[in-house]
């Protein structure tokens, strides 16, 4: 996809590969797949001047090697926690269309990127709890939830998200984060769809946890695998296994509270 | 074989409520919002109409993703969103955390002090892990069938229209190399 355009001077080897590995990691931190990754990092150091680019795509880390006249430089960065944040992923991929038609210089990119870190919008706190409330509520009715127990998985989900977004926000680890959400969600959905009459109430109890699903991880592993990358798409497998178990743990405490389940 | 129209609607409609409710999570663009809930509510569709008429949950999903991925990768440019977005936040509605979280439950319930019928549990345990693991396997294979073929195309032509590069990538690399 790299157009070889009327290449600029080349810069130096260390800001290349420096710069190229920024938009790596913040494309990896926004969720992207490593097909994306490989492709925006190639193609941002093209645009620098690299005659030639070597990545790998860790979980935790990423390293390239950059050459520009036989001469080359390897070096590494950590990539920081995982998320998913598509409007800062197209801000990216669109800084870096942009270097490559030659609109911005190696001297602005860096300042740009800082700018669309911090100016890229979010949704408020409160809109994304009732959103992430209402598809739970909607998976609920997918899986068969009565409409008693709707009215409660919407508000347990939403509660959840809440508390989740006030866990990660203090730095708690994101698995005990997951189990603790997981609880509240779950008694959260029992008790109010018991109060309602309702007769899916254990249904209802998975239900307000599921916000809590790593979608985007799961569907990258397999994404990563068969693209070449089975280490990466390993990783993410193993950590999506953990986050399960650490979720239905949480699913497990409530269920005992109430004293549903078998 | 049954189809009941009235049951395609409704799950086509949470399908979209609930891809719509995660791409606000997934912070995706306002003027985007409404494309995750339309291929939502197409995986949703899809996959129930698949049921009625007699398939497995799993082959059911793979049928759902693969219309997606292939919608996706059609309209993809003229709706100007990136194909993983909406890809991800379609098929979101049919990972079966559900399952997952059962599967889970019911290995926990094996290994309580006094397990009721486990022979009963364990089985159902291991049937609800082999959908978790077919079912997604079938959404992510589903999806990325129609962009690996449209990937392969484009190597194609790049090849035939590109000179050779100076250094050559190494052979470990050989997978990725033919892929972009």
């Amino acid at each position: 996809m790299a157009q070889q355009q009327p290449q600029p001077e080349p810069e130096s080897l260390e800001d290349v590969a420096m710069i190229a590995m920024e938009f790596g990691k913040l494309l990896m931190e926004c969720g992207a797949a490593s097909a994306i990754v490989d492709e925006y990092v190639t193609r941002v150091a093209n645009a620098l001047g690299a005659e030639e680019v070597d990545l790998r795509v860790g979980y935790a880390s990423l390293a390239i090697t950059v050459r520009i006249h036989g001469k080359g430089v390897a070096r590494m960065r950590r990539v920081g926690q995982i998320g998913v944040n598509q409007r800062l992923d197209q801000a990216v991929r669109q800084l870096a269309r942009r270097l490559e038609a030659g609109e911005c210089t190696m001297a602005e990119v860096v300042g740009e990127l800082k700018r669309v870190v911090k100016e890229t919008p979010r949704y408020p706190g409160w809109f994304v709890d009732i959103a992430v409330g209402l598809a739970c509520a909607s998976f609920g009715r997918l899986l068969g939830v009565d409409w008693l127990a709707f009215g409660s998985v919407f508000a347990a989900a939403t509660i959840g998200q809440y508390f989740r977004r006030k866990l990660l926000s203090r730095h708690v680890n994101v698995f005990i984060t997951a189990t603790l959400v997981s609880f509240l969600a779950s008694v959260l959905g029992g008790i109010g769809s018991r109060l309602a009459g309702s007769s899916t109430v254990e249904t209802a109890m998975t239900a307000a946890v599921l916000l809590l699903v790593p979608g985007v991880p799961s569907l990258n592993a397999q994404y990563d695998i068969l693209n070449g990358r089975p280490t990466l798409g390993s990783a993410r497998a193993v950590w999506v296994v953990v986050i399960l178990i650490f979720i239905t743990i949480g699913v497990w405490l409530s269920q005992m509270v109430l004293g549903e389940g078998r | 074989m049954h189809i009941e129209i009235a049951k395609i609607l409704h799950q086509t409609l949470f399908g979209a409520l609930a891809a719509m409710g995660f791409g606000v999570l997934f912070n995706i663009g306002r003027q985007n919002l409404f494309w995750c809930g339309v291929a939502g509510g197409l995986a949703l569709a899809v996959r129930t109409v698949g049921l009625q008429v007699g398939g497995s949950l799993e082959s059911a999903s793979f049928a759902a993703a693969l219309a997606v991925g292939a919608v996706v990768q059609m309209f993809q440019e003229r709706i100007g969103v990136s194909r993983n977005t909406l890809d991800v936040a379609g098929c979101i509605p049919m990972v079966p955390g559900g399952f997952a979280a059962k599967a889970i439950l019911g290995l926990f319930a094996l290994t309580a002090p006094v397990p009721i019928e486990p022979d009963k549990t364990l089985i159902m345990s291991v049937e609800y892990f082999l959908r978790v693991i077919f079912t997604i396997g079938a959404i992510g294979t589903g999806l990325a069938i129609p962009s690996l073929l449209l990937k392969a195309k484009r190597s194609v032509l790049k090849e035939a229209t590109l000179p050779k590069p100076a250094l050559s990538k190494p052979t470990g690399q050989a997978p990725d190399a033919t892929l972009e």
